[in-house]
């Protein structure tokens, strides 16, 4: 039996030690069992990465992007969650605000989430700028509530709804998921709807180096592969981690992201 | 700029989102809905519950507890033999030949006999075989007692499996007939025996009642029936019972139809371990006064269930509902208090 693979992943819920728990249990019984390292922020996991502290990084798509640019591209993608190669920003305002797309927020106040969120702040400035927006013709609110955590936690887009319902912000824009989490405006059909959704792009994925091999990422991607939703063990960690497959990444889903770190000078590193 | 004031709930909805993501699944967390329309706010939060795979713990003032993920099936972990309503227990009468001082149900030869009574039996049958009830167990007071015990027995076997408890004493004369026209390829007589000597036997249950149960078990067995013996005892004898199998063995009882079961502080003992609603598996249990949480206790208001015997899928439905409550609460219990 080899040496587990040491998969590093950020602590950004509390869910994330028992859905590691579960995946370490998981592997266990396979051919390449795991461990797993839990980091504060993604700054920490991506050095850990590079230095070999952790075979496999559960990177966002800023983590992969900066993995990418910090290694000139000698990382590789190994896995993603079905639902990262599908992820989008959702600009949302108040119902009735009379918001028809992009061009409607010129002159007016748009809540962007932590800086670092690549769905609820770096994209939605690219997609802008794609629109032909400029960052001085929206009057921008970061709310940088979990800087780091690459808005994984959505706290900061919810924060960003926040200030939508108080008037701070005409508008907000936050990760499909989030959107999905307050009910996609079908709950409380009076407060929020979207007016602009964006392309699909590609969210997380798992991020090795050269330093492991094809052999072995290859039997251990496969293995995660194995995992079932059918099987119910199998499906309590999936949903808690948000899947129902776990499937190959998708590369050019990561050109949006990559464009915009270019266009706003997104540091590297942090 | 058109502003105005934020719809009702929409800030409760933000809270609930991050109060929950906040947590791990598995755990709780709670949201104030403040001065918000009571309705209004629950319907949100059940709404938002269905549609993100959440679910409602509590609702105290105006704080509503919501647990991240949903509770997993309390029954999820049960034998299917110990799923509500897989056998179903009938007290056929609470009169006995016998005044046991652990009785749990107070049978003595002055109990009142509150017997079933035929119609019902017969019906009870007929339902519990509509009801996927698995086995029928015929109990008492003394069954035995009864003038037409091999009628509400056949009742039961011509529909289902049926388990006969009795203290093999009265397998005489008239008795003995009936027991006689009784299905031996359904039925199953579990005698009472509680020691592999007289003594403790008898100290329980009456001088020579020890010797008759087990003549009892011979006339059982030379009728051709298949014998199970059911032995009460206290908890500090519960480690003795190697001699006890063995004399058991020697009656030709089955390993498997050796009963050991601890005595119950129920009735008329005055000792014996506590047996609560919240700490029993429920068995399904029918007396003449309706339907009560185990046979254990079929003599106690604190295990009552229903007056309402029929239609028994609904009796089995009640008794299923609030042990899935129960198993819940305990749940959120210890969800509160973690260390205790």
């Amino acid at each position: 039996m080899s040496a587990p693979l040491i998969i590093g992943s950020v602590a950004y819920s509390p869910n994330v030690v028992p859905i590691w728990e579960g995946m370490r249990d998981y592997f266990a019984e396979t051919s390449t069992p795991i461990d797993f390292m839990l980091f504060s922020n993604y700054a920490s996991l991506v050095d850990s990465l590079i230095t070999g502290t952790i075979d496999l990084a559960w990177n966002t798509n800023l983590a992969w992007v900066r993995t990418v640019a910090q290694t000139d591209g000698a990382c590789r993608a190994l896995a993603s969650r079905d639902t990262d190669l599908v992820f989008q920003t959702v600009f949302v305002a108040r119902a009735g605000s009379g918001f028809t797309g992009l061009e409607s927020l010129r002159g007016r106040r748009l809540a962007l989430g932590s800086r670092d969120s690549a769905q609820a702040a770096i994209l939605p400035v690219h997609f802008l700028r794609e629109a032909g927006i400029g960052e001085t013709d929206v009057d921008l609110t970061r709310i940088n509530s979990d800087v780091g955590k690459h808005g994984d936690t959505g706290r900061s887009e919810l924060d960003a709804l926040r200030a939508v319902l108080e008037d701070r912000a005409d508008a907000a824009a936050i990760g499909i998921n989030t959107w999905q989490a307050i009910g996609r405006g079908e709950l409380l059909p009076g407060a929020f709807e979207s007016f602009w959704i964006s392309p699909e792009y590609s969210h997380c994925t798992f991020t090795a180096m050269p330093s492991l091999t094809i052999d072995r990422s290859d039997e251990w991607v496969a293995n995660l592969f194995a995992m079932d939703w059918e099987n119910l063990e199998h499906q309590r960690i999936l949903e808690m981690e948000g899947l129902r497959a776990w499937v190959s990444p998708k590369l050019d889903g990561y050109a949006s992201l990559i464009a915009a770190v270019r266009e706003q000078k997104v540091s590297d590193r942090w | 700029m058109v502003t105005a004031s934020p719809p009702v709930g929409a800030g409760l909805l933000l809270d609930l989102v991050e109060n929950v993501s906040r947590v791990a699944t598995g755990r709780t967390a709670s949201v104030d809905f403040g001065t918000c329309d009571r309705e209004a706010a629950l319907e949100l939060i059940s709404a938002w519950c269905l549609s993100s795979g959440n679910e409602i713990v509590s609702m105290v003032g105006s704080a509503i507890t919501v647990l991240h993920g949903r509770s997993p099936d309390p029954l999820a972990g049960l034998d299917p033999g110990q799923l509500p309503g897989s056998r179903v227990w009938v007290y056929t009468n609470f009169d006995c030949n016998l005044a046991c001082d652990y009785c749990c149900v107070r049978s003595s030869p002055k109990a009142e006999r509150r017997a079933i009574g035929m119609d019902r039996v017969r019906q009870i049958a007929h339902e519990a075989a509509d009801a996927d009830v698995k086995e029928l167990i015929l109990t008492g007071g003394e069954p035995f007692l009864l003038n037409d015990l091999d009628e509400l027995v056949n009742a039961c076997t011509n529909k289902l499996p049926t388990t006969l408890l009795t203290n093999g004493m009265l397998f005489h004369g008239r008795r003995r007939e009936r027991l006689r026209r009784m299905d031996r390829s359904q039925l199953v007589l579990q005698i009472s025996l509680d020691s592999a000597t007289s003594e403790i036997h008898d100290s329980h249950r009456g001088s020579g009642s020890w010797a008759r149960a087990v003549a009892g078990i011979q006339i059982a067995h030379d009728e051709g029936f298949r014998v199970k013996v059911a032995a009460t005892l206290p908890a500090d004898q519960m480690h003795e019972l190697a001699p006890f199998h063995a004399f058991l063995d020697t009656l030709g009882i089955l390993r498997d139809d050796q009963v050991i079961r601890a005595l119950a502080h129920r009735g008329v003992a005055e000792s014996g371990i506590e047996l609560t609603v919240d700490s029993l598996i429920p068995e399904v249990t029918i007396t003449a006064d309706g339907v009560y949480w185990h046979p254990v206790a079929a003599d106690h208001d604190d295990q009552f269930v229903t007056e309402n015997i029929f239609p028994l899928a609904d009796a089995i439905a009640e008794v299923t509902r609030r042990f899935i409550a129960h198993r819940r609460s305990a749940n959120a219990i210890s969800e509160w208090f973690p260390c205790a």
